[in-house]
């Protein structure tokens, strides 16, 4: 017999406190997919998709009527394009991401991932072909998300593949221009990318990984909040110890939610249950934010002195609490702090309370990285480049993930606002130092060279 | 041995059961199962024990309502139906029924109706009635065992006809979703 207490506190959080199953995200290996000729590749493409994700939307539909829990969105992730139509040009890669968009439509699913390519030791022959084809790729498809592996700490960082990242964001946002550089919302530049991330706009299906795989994306800050508040509400003396205690159990109970309904879902697919992902995915909504757990913990706004010990808490709770309640708990698991996607993030950076330089220094202690981060539309490309590669650097230096998702708006300064819709959401242009002038150290290329951490073998 | 079934009710204080049991120790009986709960300021406790020959429901009963006279309780006693060769349950899968809204006469029984109506069995219910019109203060939770033949997509429909057509609000959601998250 179930307590009352259970129930209504399950309830409570679906109904107030925006727990969801953020997305379920079908890993399909497209390798044997691969073909000189365009033509073929495209139609095994679409073969191999249409037959293994055809159930994925109407099954995620009747597992969350099941369990009363939305499964927001429905996505698929595929092998890195980059080697699967590695012997095709840029125009041909151009095509198939257009053959991609086309799969997300037929299935129903909001965006397909994959669009990608490891560059962070060299560049092969049809990653160049991919990084050349991203701006036209990007803005002329709707659903096809793109990620450029560029740095490891087993390999450092490949600063030749930066610098053309930062080309392709200029001109991925120029190409978009009309939209406020959309495109760019679609690209993520990594460092140490998981293999098994079910989020956009990062996920791809790793190498290693199997033949279709579901991995599940669980967010909470709405829940996590509301468990913060109603701990210092009753117990004013609660220890920031005793906070984290509170977050890890949170966490541990909202992975429970993922794997639930992950293995399901999976298990009615007959595909392979990969990983949990539990982090903290905030929305453009109110009592949906990251940025509001910092606020209730104390700290005026995200951004203000503390928040960076704070973001280390969470972070580390959620980890520790998602690690309790799964044993195939993986992708970046801990907090995301999306500018644009984030009402409360976006708030403070329009406030003045977070600067991008504050923004970069709590991303080494969080999951992601500097993530859709609207900045002057006159933000050169060798200063995105910089930008990325200090990012980078914390990846790599710390042996953890980080990333950037930089949109530069066409024709719009520091202050104004970017709108790019739905879940991406508007924020505040923000203040590049240093932002339009040459950068001769970016443009000496070559690969940093893997730190000592890299040597544990 | 066989096996009764006993029902207590009344007010609740100190010593109920404690009563109940000594009774029947006394008689050498063995408590099997025993479910009680406390509405409000009511006491109600289900008792089932296996009894030895030469007990009856009937010394039983006597037995009880003496031992209970000063808690001036309600009982009854029943000899437990043998369970026989019963016709199996249908296949049917566990799931949890909350409605909250505002307070009315006859929430529980066109709610229950629906729910009888597609052979759907209720296991446990809870109800808690502040009587406000504040939803939070009344909610129903209803356990039921929902049948795998069954059309799961009318019933739904037909049980959110029904809150609506009450001013509820009301959730259907399988039962492991609360076990997962709340029971480790």
């Amino acid at each position: 017999m179930l307590s009352y207490q259970e129930i209504i506190s399950t309830l409570e959080m679906l109904k107030n406190e925006h727990l969801d199953v953020r997305t379920v995200t079908l890993g399909i290996n497209l390798f044997d997919c691969a073909s000189h000729d365009l033509g073929t590749l495209q139609t095994r493409i679409r073969d191999k998709i249409g037959r293994i994700a055809e159930a994925l939307v109407p099954v995620c539909d009747q597992i969350g009527d099941k369990y009363g829990i939305p499964i927001v969105n429905k996505r698929i992730a595929v092998s890195p394009i980059a080697v699967v139509c590695a012997p095709l040009g840029p125009d041909g890669m151009v095509a198939i991401a257009r053959t991609l968009d086309a799969c997300a439509r037929e299935m129903n699913v909001d965006f397909i991932g994959g669009f990608s390519a490891l560059v962070e030791k060299g560049i092969a022959a049809g990653d160049r072909s991919l990084i050349t084809a991203l701006p036209e790729a990007l803005a002329e498809t709707e659903r096809v998300c793109a990620s450029v592996n560029v740095a490891s700490t087993k390999a450092g960082i490949n600063m030749d593949a930066v610098l053309l990242m930062g080309r392709a964001i200029k001109a991925a946002a120029e190409r978009t221009a009309g939209r406020d550089g959309l495109a760019c919302a679609k690209l993520c530049v990594f460092a140490n990318i998981p293999q098994d991330v079910p989020f956009m706009a990062g996920a791809y299906l790793g190498v290693g990984e199997p033949d279709s795989v579901i991995n599940v994306g669980v967010s909470g800050p709405g829940v996590v909040k509301k468990a913060v508040e109603r701990a210092l509400a009753s117990h004013p003396d609660l220890d920031l110890g005793q906070l984290s205690d509170l977050i890890k159990r949170t966490a541990c109970k909202v992975t429970r939610v993922g794997e639930l309904i992950g293995r399901e879902v999976a298990e009615l697919l007959e595909i392979r249950f990969g990983v949990v992902d539990l982090s903290l995915a905030p929305t453009p909504n109110v009592g949906d934010s990251v940025g509001e757990i910092f606020q209730s913990l104390g700290l005026l706004a995200i951004g203000v002195p503390g928040t960076t010990a704070a973001l280390a808490l969470l972070n580390d709770a959620v980890k520790k609490g998602g690690a309790f309640a799964s044993s195939h708990v993986g992708g970046l698991s801990g907090a995301f702090i999306p500018v644009s996607e984030d009402l409360n993030i976006s708030d403070a950076a329009a406030a003045g309370h977070l600067s991008l330089e504050k923004l970069e220094a709590i991303t080494s202690v969080c999951s992601v990285g500097l993530d859709m981060v609207a900045l002057p539309g006159d933000t050169s490309a060798e200063t995105l480049s910089a930008i990325i590669a200090d990012e980078m650097a914390i990846g790599v230096i710390n042996k953890k993930t980080t990333a950037t998702r930089l949109i530069p708006v066409p024709g719009k300064k520091a202050g104004e606002r970017a709108h790019f819709g739905g879940l991406l959401g508007e924020s505040v242009i923000m203040a590049v130092n240093n932002g339009v002038g040459p950068n001769a150290f970016i443009r000496l290329g070559g690969l940093i060279p893997a730190p000592i951490q890299s040597l544990t073998n | 041995m066989t096996k009764v079934i006993i029902s207590v009710l009344g007010k609740d204080r100190p010593g109920i059961v404690a009563a109940v049991s000594r009774v029947l120790f006394e008689r050498d009986c063995n408590i099997e199962n025993v479910s009680q709960t406390i509405l409000q300021t009511e006491f109600a406790g289900i008792f089932i024990a296996g009894i030895p020959a030469g007990v009856t429901a009937e010394t039983l009963h006597q037995g009880l309502t003496a031992g209970l006279a000063d808690f001036k309780m309600y009982v009854q006693v029943k000899p437990l139906a043998e369970n026989g060769s019963p016709a199996p349950p249908p296949v049917a899968e566990p799931f949890v029924i909350t409605t909250s809204g505002p307070d009315a006469k006859g929430l529980v029984a066109r709610i229950t109706a629906v729910i009888a109506r597609y052979q759907v069995n209720v296991t446990n219910l809870q109800a808690v009635f502040k009587g406000g019109s504040e939803p939070g203060d009344n909610i129903m939770i209803y356990e039921v065992d929902v049948p795998t033949h069954i059309d799961q997509q009318r019933f739904r429909q037909d049980l959110q006809d029904q809150a609506a057509a009450l001013g509820l609000r009301l959730t259907i959601q399988h039962r492991d979703i609360f076990s997962a998250m709340n029971r480790i």
